[in-house]
């Protein structure tokens, strides 16, 4: 196994080239540049802007040059956010990210496969159709609908919480957002994690050890659970790398200053270095994280060899 | 000794599964009237398909029977909240449209979108996450980087990019968002193939030397029934909520045409002045969305092929 | 007396009475103050920079207003008033003196001389800078035209300090609102020291060193901004917010949504199609005042299908303004007939002689003219916008004028901002969205959208002899003559039809009826926080 780590561990850097490449590619291919503005600046201007930034110079040398400081840590400068570097943006949204999106996650997860375990326990009753439906409002209602209707209920009716901003780790900022994330994430855990017991419970070895006599809690948590988790588990990867890097519309609708935000204004105002810094950041995320559920289903399921 | 009688009788009672098998297989019964029935057996199930088949029903038909059409402006009557005047039964939005068509007309949108990249993103998904889970070793680490790579791109990037190269155009729509949607279906069948191909009957029917393409299509792929149906739909809802993404982004939907996604993210917005604006078109969305997933569950039970 | 003399003594006289009225209090008297003063205002964007040479949004200049201080500055109601500079005098057309106050200082105690305006400003036009705003006030200044385009270095730009406490500058032609150019930060001074010892972290809280009203104190990203009171501040005397907080919110709805649940006290705008219900849900904090700045569609000249004036006029004319403000943006625009907004110096407002017609007589010249230019009904025309509500509210109001009242064929698109940017600078597009708020308060700010050659033009229309009156007008000593020559030059382009003006912007927002010192009569929305405080409540 621990062979398998580490061949993916040196698979990662193939990978993380290939992205990059294809995202350096993408971001020049974009019509707009970095120094489009409303106010158009003279030529002068623009010409000491490129130099200042190296954009004068031929795509393969900008390439290289980024590759390199790549190599030496450093992410370069945002265009857009003249005063800071990519590495300290990048430092300051990712915590934030992190807690939200990965606290939510954990969140869900056991929210979910518990949902998931109460409704195909008593398959086909109202008790199933009911928990189905309070666990799928996340997928059914929107987020930019829901994030709102949080603020509204709790921040301005019942004053109870903040309607958004973040302070350093404050409890009281975090809630509703982790609230948000795990209304979506939960429904779609849920349900996986419903369809999938519901078949490993018929299964000829389950069928074993009710015959022996073994009660309920014990045959589903001892026996059960593991197969059942293999199809959830897929999904935690995919599920935490958009819960902490594309989280746009939580970070936009309770205003955290997020990897979301980040992104996506990086790719609106074409800076160049802030994407394919965040691009890096969330190739290392995806790859680590996909290796761990990887891992994990070694471990659920000892029939899987790597 | 066999009498060739005997023999012809005996051959014909090997062949025969009913008679082998007795009382324990009823008579008439096959694999899909079985699932019909435990799809039955579902009522939440049923009442979803009936309600969905409906809500298309009006989506298609609506539009014509109504005396609005959807792009009418009417700068006199706007947001006004539903009323029997004028026939805006479900008011208007901030132009003087009547919401009513506009939301079934959005629905034609949202509902061919979302089944069309679905149906794209999803057959993508098995097929490469089922060839890598199968294949295993090399290919399967190909496969799976490649699928790693995709989450790692910025959709943003993508979709701004493939709208300025392309054009606007209704397909480009859908190749987007299949473009996004199809790894999620891709991770977990390639999980769920690991599993099962190390199950015995996977191992018997290579050993008598199935090819790898049939024991793909023959066995692993039916035992994905399961997952893959209830994953589709997770994967419905998610891309007519991408849809609306994608319409805020200036690729898509265009005005005067709408959709779901669109209708809704302009109601959120709106939602303390004129909240039915929001509240029709969401309502709409969120009921077809459960009835996927009422749906779903109820064919994922039916499909079992494990369920008695 | 001759012309230019007279000139000098009113500008001796205006800058001694500005001297005398600067001293007076900002507070009415009799207000209570309260215990705490602090503030929470929204800024609208996380800003590029805080270098002034280089800010260049509006939620920028917000802040390097309140952390530096120009020569000149701008009160509450949009007056000019003396800053770092105590008074000045115009010598003669072209040149100003400065004399700065002794007692300036920057945030680490040092003083704050002309050298310091010197470097500073040689350093704002310097191409190698690449400063956005280079050109816009760069071209004012003597040499600043070629400093600029880099046939000149740096060092010839028209600033001299005379002594430590005098500054000259020199115009490349006469200017007679120089004083108020001058109250623009990226005119100020920076440290030269900081600069020179922190390099790019220069603009950092704890490096930087500031000479304005506050000094930087936290800075968190897509978070907040935290400026405090200077306590080396030469009229600290008169500051009395102590702290405040600049938050960088861009969705107006998540804005509002602070603002109703207590953790914001100043809205930046309110979002579209809310200004109804604000008022009449908060009817003492809100806030609606025209800010000069104009709402417009720009037609691409040269394309084929606008060649022709007729079609040009037609489009205009069909337009319902007073519906567009009125019910469909509902936000208290009025409506725009003409380049130059109402409350700009430098020109009058020329409408169109059609703008008082019934809408009906409109309508059937508009269609007149579409036939003697051979234009059917149902021709098409492609419209672009970039993505957002407001936008897309007024696209659909236009197309569907277009669409009924002359029955053509309106096809709109939607993109991206930086797509459209590009469209609009290459020329591929037929009608765009387009728009502009004044740098500075004359006519000039405006023209600039449909002269020949200027950056901002993105009609692609040149009329050379109205391109003569206004050079004409610009060289002239003269205010009364420059105002006139403006005016004519500005109503025999827009006879030309290169845009289609609509709207003269405005500001709604909410603000807490407990922050005194807010002015509805602040043409350009320029606040500073020294002149705001917060009233017992």
């Amino acid at each position: 196994m621990w062979s398998y780590t580490l061949r993916r561990i040196l698979a990662a850097i193939p990978t993380m080239l290939v992205v990059i490449t294809v995202c350096y590619l993408l971001l020049h291919a974009t019509p707009g540049g970095p120094f489009d503005g409303e106010r158009k600046v003279s030529a002068a201007v623009l010409a000491n802007l490129q130099a200042k930034y190296h954009l004068d110079l031929p795509l393969w040398q900008q390439y290289l040059l980024y590759l390199k400081s790549l190599l030496q840590g450093d992410l370069g400068a945002s265009f857009r956010y003249a005063d800071w570097s990519v590495n300290d943006l990048v430092a300051n949204a990712l915590p934030v990210s992190l807690v939200i999106g990965g606290g939510s996650l954990l969140l869900s997860l056991v929210i979910g496969v518990t949902l998931g375990i109460v409704a195909a326990l008593r398959q086909n009753s109202a008790e199933d159709y009911l928990v189905m439906l309070l666990g799928n409002v996340g997928s059914a209602v929107p987020s930019f609908v829901m994030g709102p209707v949080l603020i509204i209920v709790f921040a301005i009716v019942l004053k109870w919480l903040p309607a958004g901003g973040w302070n350093d780790f404050e409890l009281r900022f975090m809630i509703l957002p982790m609230a948000l994330l795990t209304f979506i994430n939960v429904s779609t855990i849920g349900r996986v994690m419903r369809g999938s017991l519901i078949e490993v419970m018929h299964s000829n070895f389950i069928r074993t050890a009710r015959a022996k006599g073994l009660p309920t809690r014990v045959v589903v948590l001892r026996h059960a659970l593991k197969p059942a988790l293999l199809p959830v588990v897929s999904l935690v990867g995919p599920l935490a790398i958009s819960s902490i890097t594309s989280a746009l519309v939580t970070e936009t609708v309770f205003s955290l200053p997020g990897l979301g935000k980040l992104i996506v204004n990086g790719a609106g105002n074409r800076d160049y270095t802030l994407v394919l810094g965040l691009v890096v950041l969330i190739t290392v995320l995806t790859v680590t994280l996909n290796l761990l559920v990887d891992l994990a289903y070694a471990w659920l399921d000892p029939k899987i060899r790597y | 000794m066999l009498t060739p009688k005997e023999l012809s009788g005996l051959v014909a009672t090997l062949a025969d599964p009913h008679a082998i098998a007795g009382d324990s297989l009823a008579p008439g019964r096959s694999l899909w009237s079985d699932a019909r029935r435990r799809f039955t057996r579902n009522k939440a199930a049923v009442f979803s398909l009936a309600l969905l088949i409906l809500v298309s029903l009006a989506c298609v038909v609506g539009p014509w029977l109504l005396p609005h059409a959807f792009d009418s402006a009417d700068w006199d009557a706007m947001n006004l909240p539903p009323t029997w005047k004028n026939a805006h039964f479900w008011g208007t939005d901030d132009a003087g449209r009547d919401l009513l068509v506009r939301s079934l007309i959005g629905g034609r949108i949202s509902l061919t979108v979302g089944l069309l990249a679905t149906l794209a993103s999803v057959s993508m998904g098995i097929l490469w996450g089922a060839t890598a889970g199968f294949l295993g070793g090399k290919v399967d680490a190909v496969m799976m980087r490649i699928v790693d790579m995709m989450y790692a791109i910025p959709y943003l990037l993508i979709a701004i990019l493939l709208v300025t190269i392309l054009g606007r155009e209704f397909y480009l729509v859908v190749l987007t968002i299949t473009v996004f949607s199809w790894m999620d279906m891709a991770r977990v069948v390639r999980g769920q193939t690991l599993s099962l191909r190390s199950m015995e009957y996977v191992e018997a029917a290579r050993a008598i030397g199935v090819s790898t393409p049939r024991i793909i299509f023959s066995h692993i792929v039916p035992n994905l029934l399961g997952v893959v149906v209830i994953y589709t739909t997770v994967t419905v809802p998610g891309v007519i909520l991408t849809e609306s993404v994608l319409s805020f982004l200036g690729l898509g939907i265009q005005e005067p045409m709408t959709s779901w996604g669109v209708l809704i993210q302009d109601g959120a917005k709106v939602m303390e002045v004129s909240p039915w604006i929001l509240l029709f078109p969401a309502g709409l969305l969120s009921v077809t969305l459960y009835c996927f997933n009422f749906i779903g569950d109820g064919l994922r039970d039916a499909l079992d092929p494990k369920e008695r | 007396m001759n012309l230019a003399f007279k000139q000098t003594l009113c500008g001796v006289a205006i800058a001694t009475a500005l001297v005398m009225a600067s001293q007076a209090a900002t507070i009415p008297p009799g207000t209570q103050l309260h215990p705490t003063q602090t503030l929470i205002r929204n800024n609208g964007s996380e800003p590029e920079t805080l270098d002034p040479a280089l800010a260049e949004s509006v939620g920028a200049n917000n802040l390097t207003r309140d952390l530096f201080e120009g020569l000149t500055a701008n009160d509450s109601n949009g007056k000019t008033v003396p800053g770092v500079a105590e008074s000045w005098k115009q010598l003669d057309a072209t040149t100003w003196v400065f004399k700065l106050r002794k007692n300036a200082k920057w945030s680490n105690g040092d003083a704050v001389t002309a050298d310091d305006f010197v470097f500073a400003i040689r350093r704002f036009v310097d191409p190698k800078t690449a400063s956005t705003y280079a050109s816009t006030f760069g071209i004012f200044l003597l040499n600043g035209a070629e400093v600029v385009k880099g046939s000149k270095p740096s060092a010839d730009i028209g600033v001299k300090a005379l002594d430590k406490q005098t500054l000259e500058v020199k115009t490349a032609f006469p200017v007679s609102f120089l004083p108020e150019l001058m109250s623009n930060n990226n005119l100020g001074p920076v440290h030269k020291a900081s600069l020179e010892k922190f390099g790019k972290d220069w603009t950092k809280p704890g490096n930087l060193v500031s000479n304005g009203a506050y000094v930087l104190k936290e800075w968190q990203v897509n978070n907040r901004i935290v400026i405090e009171k200077n306590p080396q501040y030469w009229d600290g005397a008169n500051v009395q917010l102590t702290k405040v907080t600049y938050l960088p919110i861009e969705d107006g709805h998540a804005d509002v949504k602070l603002y109703e649940s207590g953790e914001n006290e100043w809205v930046y705008q309110l979002p579209p199609g809310t200004y109804e219900k604000y008022k009449v849900q908060y009817p003492k904090e809100i806030r609606n005042a025209p800010m000069i700045g104009l709402r417009y569609y720009s037609y691409q000249t040269q394309d084929p299908a606008f060649k022709d004036v007729r079609v040009r006029k037609a489009l205009s004319m069909v337009i319902d303004r007073d519906i567009l403000a009125q019910r469909v943006t509902a936000d208290g625009q009025a409506p725009a007939y003409s380049v130059v907004v109402k409350g700009t110096r430098g020109a009058d407002v020329t409408p169109y002689e059609w703008a008082g017609w019934p809408m009906d007589k409109r309508v059937a010249e508009a269609k007149n003219l579409l036939q003697q230019a051979g234009v059917k009904p149902g021709t098409k025309f492609v419209f672009s916008y970039n993505t957002s509500e407001y936008h897309k509210k007024m696209a659909v109001f236009a197309a569907s004028e277009w669409k009924t009242k002359l029955g053509l064929t309106i096809e709109t698109e939607s993109m991206e901002f930086k797509v459209l940017l590009k469209k609009r600078h290459d020329g591929a597009f037929q009608m765009a969205r387009n728009g502009w708020v004044a740098d500075y308060n004359d006519a000039t700010t405006f023209l600039a959208l449909v002269r020949c050659d200027s950056d901002q033009n993105n009609n692609f229309n040149c009329n050379r002899p109205a391109e003569a009156l206004i050079t004409q007008g610009s060289q002239s000593n003269d205010p009364a003559k420059r105002h006139a020559l403006l005016t004519q030059a500005s109503k025999m382009i827009m006879d030309d039809y290169p845009i289609i003006p609509l709207l003269e912007y405005s500001l709604p927002r909410l603000v807490k009826s407990y922050v005194g010192g807010y002015s509805l009569e602040n043409a350009q929305d320029r606040f500073r926080s020294k002149d705001l405080y917060i009233i017992k409540h």
